[in-house]
């Protein structure tokens, strides 16, 4: 581990800390305002993990997740944000599609 | 964690084109096209306000977010031009007021959730209890002949089923909230709700279009193939069902409910695997056990389903998945705008694995509900065009039909032309 607690098996993830984000609203934000080239950056060095980090996650209960835990937690979230956006569009919005800044989230 | 393999088995045959001609199974209905005017006129819309809305049952919400004495929501009711507060009194039980002081008419309460002892007016200082009784006027006997005990908040009725808020704004209805909903009770009868209620996602929209030109992109699956060609139709459609024909449905006098198909042969997407593997997802479950489910849901049995729908008179629905559930609310502001609200429910994550997978499922839910969003726009900026008078309906568009003469019968616009 380094000093954050980071764990080094994940340290290829740290470069993708601007996609640790609390809310859904932050997250569309960063979606729908990043590059397609940076969200697949995003997503090959998630998926990569993602069955690891979620065994790694999962040994902390919710209420009480080190900082770290809960940075890696939340990108996992960004990570879900952004799947449609590679796996089915292939761009940030799909064409033709209700603007995402008007169906707001009334949940955190 | 579960352990998902495909398995292919269980697959029925494709529906078979005799057996879902639904138009032949409520031959009341007719088949001619049905009119483009309840859509875009204000006369119709009026009527709206006055013979369904004042008149009816109308969902506002679950009582998960009002557990104590003192929580309360507000519920705007463009359509019937009042806010409605909601409140969980001392003695435990739920009381409904319009959101309106008994003095000068100020609204009450300007936030739209919270807790307190009691409602205090913000312009002059009346205080209300929470079973809205008038309990302090400030400098009082400047007053003259004032009836106190006759100036509390105007009730509204409450009630509630399997968890639902319910309100009427007639504050005595003649009709009680379970013979409203005798229909769709026995259907719903046993499903989880308050299990599956511990976590709730909600979004919010104004769009620019008739609340029922909303709400009726989401009662046929005629358009998924199409519209959701991106996002569902790999899930709810296949090789033998390509039109995403309903399993089973049934037409009440008011409600309806329908099932729908999925495709047990769906491969995910990787990060949808990962989604199942840790947790739970609407979209179709390969490894599905109906014994989880109450009759009422799915009730053909078929393992090729994906999600039923219960269309709750006017504008409330229920869509009950395994394991998770979600709801639409469709708030009339004027003929062509409309609040749209989404709900989808999980049960409590216990891990950030099924945080993960909840987290999933809503944005996959989000981006094909944006799908819908922009037809329902592009329909209402053309409808009143006059281009058209008319809209021609298939089989599976018949709880469209179904919803539009329900609401006429309401309304009874055409009944004297
Ligand atoms: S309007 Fe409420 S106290 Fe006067
Ligand atoms: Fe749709």
């Amino acid at each position: 581990m380094t000093e954050s607690g980071w764990p080094a098996a994940f340290r290829t993830l740290q470069p993708f800390l601007g996609w640790a984000l609390a809310t859904e609203a932050e997250r569309t934000q960063k979606r729908q305002t990043s590059e397609m080239a940076d969200i697949q950056a995003f997503y090959n060095a998630m998926l990569s993990h993602l069955e690891d980090i979620l065994v790694y996650l999962n040994q902390f209960p919710l209420e009480h997740m080190p900082p770290h835990a809960r940075q890696l937690m939340d990108m996992t979230f960004s990570l879900a944000e952004i799947a449609p956006a590679v796996e089915l569009f292939g761009q940030p919005r799909e064409d033709d599609t209700f603007d995402p800044f008007r169906f707001v989230p009334q949940h955190q | 964690m579960k352990d998902r393999q495909p398995t292919g088995t269980g697959e029925h045959a494709a529906p078979d084109r005799s057996d879902d001609r639904w138009n032949d199974k409520y031959p009341y209905l007719g088949t001619a096209p049905i009119p483009i005017e309840p859509y875009i006129s204000r006369e119709y819309f009026t009527l709206e306000r006055e013979r369904i809305f004042r008149k009816v049952w109308l969902n506002v919400g679950r009582i998960e977010r009002i557990p104590n004495p003192g929580d309360y929501i507000v519920v705007a009711l463009p359509v019937c031009r009042t806010s409605v507060v909601v409140v969980r009194g001392k003695d435990g039980y739920l009381h409904a007021f319009h959101n309106m002081c008994s003095h000068r008419g100020n609204k009450i309460v300007w936030d739209h959730k919270g807790s307190c002892q009691n409602f205090t007016c913000k312009f002059h200082g009346w205080s209300y209890g929470l079973d809205g009784r008038l309990t302090f006027i400030p400098d009082e006997q400047g007053f003259c002949g004032l009836q106190k005990d006759k100036l509390g908040l105007t009730p509204v009725a409450v009630d509630t089923w399997a968890g639902f808020i319910f309100i009427h704004l007639d504050p005595h209805p003649t009709e009680t909230l379970r013979a409203y909903l005798a229909e769709v009770v026995p259907g719903l009868e046993g499903y989880p709700f308050p299990e599956l209620s511990a976590t709730r996602f909600c979004w919010r929209t104004e769009i620019k279009a008739n609340w029922k030109i909303a709400q009726d992109a989401f009662q046929e699956g005629y358009h998924l193939p199409v519209r959701h060609k991106a996002t569902a139709a790999g899930a709810f459609t296949s090789g033998t069902n390509p039109h995403c024909h309903f399993l089973s449905l049934d037409l009440y006098e008011r409600h309806r409910r329908t099932s729908s198909y999925g495709n047990l042969n769906y491969q995910p997407t990787p990060v949808a695997g990962r989604a199942y593997q840790f947790g739970s997802s609407v979209v179709v479950d390969r490894d599905i056990t109906l014994d989880n489910l109450p009759a009422g849901v799915n009730p053909t049995r078929r393992s090729d389903w994906s999600i039923d729908t219960f269309w709750i008179f006017p504008n409330f629905s229920i869509f009950p998945s395994n394991g998770t559930y979600l709801t639409h609310q469709f708030w009339p502001i004027t003929e062509e705008r409309t609040i749209w609200e989404t709900h989808t429910y999980f049960p409590k994550a216990e891990n950030a694995g099924q945080k993960f997978s909840q987290e999933y499922s809503k944005v996959l839910l989000r981006d094909i509900l944006m799908e819908d969003g922009t037809t329902l726009e592009h329909m209402q900026d053309v409808l009143a065009s006059g281009a058209k008078t008319h809209m021609p309906l298939q089989h599976q568009e018949i709880c469209v039909r179904h919803a539009y003469r329900v609401v006429e019968d309401y309304v009874g616009f055409y009944a004297g032309r």
